[in-house]
């Protein structure tokens, strides 16, 4: 099963993926994708706390830091486990840029296909895979070529997740406000 | 769109995407029953007069009115929901985009918001 969540800045998103993940694998493992890359002090502060957020259930958490092998993920998970994306924007901004993916939007869109293609082959191997992403279409569509593509395919593949989600929601304030399917409870 | 809208039956869509082109006028569209105008805050950036983006409005609406089974879908981004620009364009754009959208609303039959492909109705 895919479980979207997406919000704003400081929305709380993460904390309720956080929980709905915990959820979702009372026995099995946490597999944490921190996507975030800890360029200055103000993120590496912000990454202590989702850390120290985590350490109390420490045990079941495995970290997988950016950039990861994808296959690696796909081919460590076992049925009881949970993958939790923190989050798409960061991971897809990485792989996007890191080649000349985004200079055309043929590629872009290539780049995008198989990245949707990955999140689905772990969610076949697991119990559930819960994507964290942003709410940021509404600053207006920027001009340069490549934030462009970015933004374009980032809304194809937020499209794509949810309509393979079993659950998809937004956190405004703290607040879930479920969109589609029944939040895991 | 196709299927939300119902208007992919056979019919002859044209789509004018508005981060390329400026839209052409309804008198230089032949044989269509669909007009698609897509990337509307993008064309409200190189026009940002609100009263003529009414007046355009209006002329695909009669267009619209002229011939049983025609349809005009507006695709727009909702660009007003940022920080307040610094940079005084930005900020007139931005508030032309917001007028717009509720004039269009005010003559739209069915106006919906979308969140990741899920559409939620307004109107």
């Amino acid at each position: 099963m895919i479980v979207f969540v997406s919000g704003a800045v400081r929305s709380g998103k993460s904390e309720i993926a956080e929980a709905c993940a915990i959820r979702l694998a009372p026995v099995g493992r946490i597999h944490y994708i921190a996507a975030a890359p800890a360029d200055d002090e103000e993120m590496a502060g912000r990454i202590r706390r989702h850390q120290e957020r985590r350490a109390a259930t420490a045990a079941r958490w495995v970290v997988w830091e950016v950039p990861f092998s994808s296959r690696g993920l796909t081919a460590s998970l076992r049925a009881d486990d949970v993958v939790l994306l923190d989050c798409l924007t960061t991971w897809w901004a990485a792989e996007l840029f890191v080649g000349d993916d985004w200079k055309t939007m043929k590629t872009a869109d290539e780049a995008a296909r198989r990245l949707l293609d990955e999140v689905r082959a772990w969610a076949g191997r697991c119990r559930a895979v819960v994507v964290v992403s942003n709410e940021l279409f509404s600053g207006g569509v920027p001009d340069d070529e490549g934030t462009f593509r970015y933004m374009k395919t980032l809304g194809w593949l937020h499209q794509q997740l949810v309509a393979a989600a079993g659950a998809a929601a937004v956190v405004e304030c703290g607040l879930l406000r479920v969109k589609k399917g029944r939040w895991p409870q | 769109m196709r299927e939300r809208y119902g208007v992919g039956d056979g019919s002859h869509i044209v789509w004018q995407d508005g981060y390329q082109a400026p839209y052409q006028a309804p008198d230089d569209v032949h044989g269509a029953k669909t007009v698609v105008l897509d990337g509307l805050e993008a064309a409200i950036r190189r026009v940002s007069d609100v009263d003529e983006w009414e007046k355009r409005f209006g002329d695909w609406r009669r267009w619209e009115a002229a011939a049983p089974g025609r349809t005009v879908v507006w695709i727009g981004t909702d660009v007003t929901q940022g920080i307040v620009p610094v940079d005084r364009e930005e900020r007139r754009w931005r508030d032309a985009v917001g007028l717009c959208y509720q004039r269009l609303a005010a003559m739209c039959s069915r106006v919906d918001r979308l969140w990741c492909g899920l559409a939620e109705r307004l109107k």
